[in-house]
């Protein structure tokens, strides 16, 4: 089989699949080599990336699915109206941010960086299936370990938990920042929604 | 009454925390305690103001400004009274604080990413149950689906016990004594025999067989065409074609009779 040929073969099978197509069931259709198949993926996923698509190959942890260029949202929101879901709260994103950089970790880990309880907000990720239980500590009480899923790698773009920023990274950014007049993030998050909506208004 | 333009709320103590070094352009290695925990306290009071329920963790945190605060009013000496280098009092306050900046950081890259991914739509998981072979398609029936068709069942069956016990079914009379009565002469001239037992003259073993083929029989006696005998009650009724020759006899028998009565009468 020739590569161009497994790679035709590679997008029917997304096209008819829907959901993300693990690459290792893929391979089992050819009856080749995984590494090999997950080559093709990403080599089709540049492809759509370069020729600059309607539609793009998203990867979720060595899965791969059609989705829509981010470029064209406007037009399928005008044609489909699609139900907006509510975004998450500061709270949620926080606890998901404190689980996805230290995951396996316990609530109680997750409280004590936070400084106040999250009982409700992890209730309410786990009813969304953004994190699960992975297993429990050998500490007192056993208490329950947490870890994100492909829902949630699904939900922020990412395509493996490793693809996050390095969260050290992030922390440089606020040593570099310190001592500079530091305004209200929340302000310089108003100001570029309002960017964004007058360069839609251009349109 | 006082109007608030605005009033912030907070994920927790430490976020209020940051937010008042922040916008006092402090720097967090080297917080003014007494002006934050001033500040602090002021926020708390005007949620109580405004019947905001203080969660208990900003308490907690309040109490912790407070013992700073002390520890660098009241510098420490040794018994020989000469200053002990501690450590900043502050120090574990900075530390956690900065470990929550980073995840507030890393939450606020979350929400880009969420703003980010709300533009991308992905197709949901397709029915690909029509390219599946058949039996695959009883197992894309779910349990309760399976429960209700199982039930729907069930009531019809109870239903239609119910009726039958209720009522009879209605056939209309198919047969007339005048068929019934050329059927049993059809039956004698093909059996090829004159003398049948009443049981095979039926055509079907129901009370409304037996009672027209009975009231054929009558009908058959009085012309003349048959003769039944019946050796014991309750036995089998034995019916009998009668020749032409008798037939002709009884006809002339019954006529004679009819005549004299008649006779006798006038």
């Amino acid at each position: 089989m020739t590569r161009k040929s497994m790679k035709a073969a590679l997008e029917a099978m997304m096209f008819t699949w829907g959901e993300p197509l693990p690459a290792k069931i893929a391979a089992e259709v050819f009856n080749e080599d995984w590494k090999e198949v997950y080559q093709c993926f990403q080599e089709l996923k540049q492809e759509y990336e370069d020729q600059e698509r309607g539609l793009r190959v998203r990867e979720v942890d060595k899965a791969f699915q059609f989705v829509t260029s981010p470029d064209y949202a406007d037009y399928i929101e005008r044609l489909c109206t699609p139900v907006k879901k509510r975004k998450l709260s500061q709270s949620a994103l926080e606890v998901l941010a404190i689980i996805a950089y230290r995951q396996p970790v316990t609530k109680g880990e997750i409280d004590s960086i936070r400084g106040i309880k999250s009982d409700r907000v992890m209730e309410g990720l786990l009813n969304k299936e953004l994190v699960r239980e992975v297993g429990r500590t050998n500490g007192i009480g056993r208490p329950i370990l947490y870890g994100t899923t492909d829902e949630f790698l699904k939900y922020f773009g990412f395509s493996s938990i490793k693809e996050l920023p390095e969260i050290d990274d992030i922390e440089l950014a606020i040593h570099t920042e310190e001592g500079e007049a530091q305004p209200d993030p929340r302000q310089i998050r108003i100001e570029m929604s309002s960017l964004e909506e007058g360069e839609n208004g251009n349109d | 009454m006082s109007y608030k333009v605005r009033m912030k709320m907070f994920e927790g103590p430490f976020d209020l925390l940051v937010y008042l070094i922040e916008n006092a352009e402090m720097s967090i290695y080297d917080i003014e305690v007494s002006q934050i925990t001033k500040q602090y306290f002021e926020y708390i009071d005007e949620m109580d103001e405004l019947d905001v329920t203080v969660a208990t963790e900003f308490m907690v945190l309040a109490a912790t400004l407070i013992e700073i605060k002390a520890k660098m009013l009241l510098p420490r000496f040794n018994e020989e009274g000469e200053p002990v280098m501690e450590e900043d009092p502050r120090k574990e306050l900075v530390t956690r604080l900065l470990e929550y900046k980073r995840f507030k950081r890393a939450s606020e890259m979350l929400a880009t990413a969420e703003e980010e991914n709300r533009r991308i739509y992905p197709k949901p998981q397709e029915d690909i149950s029509q390219y599946v072979e058949q039996p695959e398609e009883f197992l894309s029936m779910d349990l309760n689906q399976f429960i209700q068709a199982f039930h729907l069942f069930l009531l019809k069956k109870q239903k239609l016990e119910e009726i039958r016990r209720e009522y009879q079914r209605v056939e209309r009379e198919r047969m007339t004594i005048d068929q019934r009565v050329r059927y049993i002469q059809e039956l004698f001239q093909s059996a090829g025999i004159t003398s049948l037992p009443f049981g095979k003259l039926l055509a079907k073993k129901n009370r409304y067989d037996a009672a027209v083929t009975f009231a054929s029989i009558l009908e058959m006696i009085k012309e003349n065409q048959v003769d039944a005998h019946q050796s014991k009650p309750f036995e089998e009724i034995m019916v009998e074609k009668l020749s032409d020759e008798e037939r002709e006899r009884r006809i002339a028998i019954n006529e004679a009779s009819k005549k004299m009565i008649g006779e006798m009468g006038s």
